[in-house]
């Protein structure tokens, strides 16, 4: 029933059928069920998902694997997208002062720790600084060159591909817990350079999908070389 | 009633008096929603100001606290203003209800009405009774002063226990939790759930009561373990607050991706508590 629902869902959007009043700015009539920015229920597609259907989107992000792009065929959310960014902007703030704080301990046992709220701040700002901007600029880049882009399905993809640096950030901290190994440098450096990669792979393998092997070769390598940079940034800010 | 007896009148005042409540009475009454109690004996008062105030406001379906002040009669200190002022207040009672009487009474009136109704949402919102006769009844008697006072008194712990950049504390504290009311709100109407827009940020602005009182206890108290337990209580009893109203509002298939958002934002107010010391 899923499969039929999906399949629905892609004839209407290669139709594009007229419906819908535009009460907003009275506005031409859009060709969907766009009714300005200032309606709600203009943006209710894009969160018309289950519990089950975030799940499964989240699961098959981690793993690289091509299948995503036809998860999100029809029906691309920006629910992932919002939420995994604000996740992401919290676990960074926090885990972040947290490492502040157990660097503190370890040099000078009895010093003043200082919570840094600036780091909520550069958190905040990046995160959703790179999930709104890079799929947009990206979307201006396809277009220009000539391929017909989707922008919601471009945000959607990179809001998922951020949602492999949420259980690494936490693993960077309590997985030597686990095993009680102390924290050290070089474990930190490799768990961002896995998560680095197989987020940037993620992100090669969907885009590679959508512009179907034209020549955007060197595009999709720099959407590859910013995702990594993205990790390398986030270590070196908050996790030093 | 806060004016009480003040002179006492002539009698030829009293059954003039009578008359005119009879008038709006039988007037009024198709009209208005009255709360059900006995209607209360017309008495003489005198406000300072001789402002013609209301006969018997016509209340707003939805105000569920009586008005404190019983409304008095028009004064009648001399006939022929009594008499144009009687005809205005008849027709403001029978038209235009309530509004001449509010802002007409004291301050301390409305002040005090005010906090009984928060009072009374807290109640109902905090201390959730599963036996309570209508579960959905705080939400239909939303007000945002409640809110506004926890949101801020939050901000304000907040950033005196801080040590440093206490603005910025301050700022931080106040824009997660009032950008966050309004996002987690649009969160849930995007998912197609059905819930009013300002009853929703009543709402979870109540349900930042229990993080107010741990706010309060870690700053008083600086153990680490301490503050850890007692905030962990408080955004257990905050989440418990939101959680019915929250699920009860979308589709039970999405029940996890509504509430999500609501205990993300807590838990990041809750280390927020914790780390600031």
């Amino acid at each position: 029933y899923k499969l039929l629902k999906l399949l629905v869902q892609a004839v209407i959007a290669e139709e594009k059928p007229s419906a819908g009043t535009s009460q907003c700015s009275g506005e031409e009539q859009a060709a969907n069920n766009w009714k300005g920015f200032c309606s709600l229920s203009s943006y209710t597609p894009y969160f018309n998902v289950d519990t089950e259907v975030v799940v499964d989107r989240i699961i098959s992000s981690v793993y690289p694997m091509d299948d995503f792009s036809r998860k999100i065929d029809g029906s691309p959310d920006l629910y992932g997208p919002v939420w995994i960014s604000a996740t992401l902007v919290f676990m960074l703030a926090a885990l972040g002062n947290y490492g502040t704080y157990l660097i503190q301990k370890r040099s000078e046992p009895n010093g003043d720790w200082e919570f840094d709220v600036s780091y909520v701040d550069w958190a905040a700002c990046v995160v959703f600084g790179y999930a709104i901007a890079v799929p947009a600029a990206f979307y201006f880049l396809l277009q220009y060159f000539g391929l017909n882009a989707n922008l919601v399905r471009l945000w959607c993809m990179w809001g998922y591909s951020l949602f492999v640096f949420v259980p690494a950030s936490v693993s960077i901290f309590f997985f030597p817990l686990l095993f009680l190994v102390v924290p050290s440098e070089i474990f930190r450096w490799i768990i961002i350079i896995l998560a680095g990669s197989a987020s940037s792979w993620f992100v090669y393998l969907n885009l590679k999908v959508s512009t179907e092997g034209s020549d955007t070769m060197p595009l999709v390598v720099s959407a590859l070389v910013l995702q990594f940079a993205l990790a390398l940034f986030i270590k070196i800010f908050f996790f030093s | 009633m806060s004016h009480g007896d003040t002179i006492p009148l002539h009698s030829s005042a009293q059954s003039d008096i009578d008359e005119i409540e009879n008038l709006i009475n039988a007037g009024s009454h198709p009209v208005t929603v009255l709360p059900a109690r006995p209607p209360s004996p017309p008495r003489a008062s005198i406000p300072v100001s001789f402002v013609p105030s209301a006969a018997p406001p016509s209340l707003p379906s939805y105000q569920k606290v009586p008005p404190s002040t019983a409304p008095p009669p028009p004064p009648l200190p001399n006939a022929p203003a009594a008499a144009g002022s009687r005809l205005g207040v008849g027709i403001a009672a029978d038209g235009f209800g309530s509004p001449p009487d509010t802002l007409t009474e004291p301050v301390l009136d409305t002040v005090k009405r005010d906090l009984s109704r928060i009072v009374s949402n807290l109640k109902l919102v905090v201390f959730p009774n599963p036996f309570r006769e209508d579960p959905g009844k705080a939400l239909r008697d939303w007000d945002l002063w409640g809110p506004f006072f926890f949101i801020i008194f939050l901000g304000l712990v907040l950033s005196w226990s801080a040590s440093v950049k206490k603005s910025e504390v301050f700022a931080v504290a106040f824009a997660v939790l009032a950008a966050g009311a309004v996002i987690l709100t649009l969160n849930v109407l995007l998912l197609g759930g059905h819930i009013i827009f300002f009853q929703s940020l009543s709402l979870l602005g109540y349900c930042l009561f229990p993080l107010d009182i741990g706010a309060l206890i870690c700053m008083l108290k600086d153990n680490v373990v301490i503050k850890i337990v007692v905030v962990s209580i408080t955004l257990a009893w905050s989440s418990w607050a939101a959680y019915p109203f929250m699920s009860a509002a979308v589709n039970p298939r999405r029940k996890a991706l509504a509430l999500y958002p609501v205990f993300l934002m807590y838990i990041s107010v809750g280390f927020l508590i914790i780390a600031i010391d």
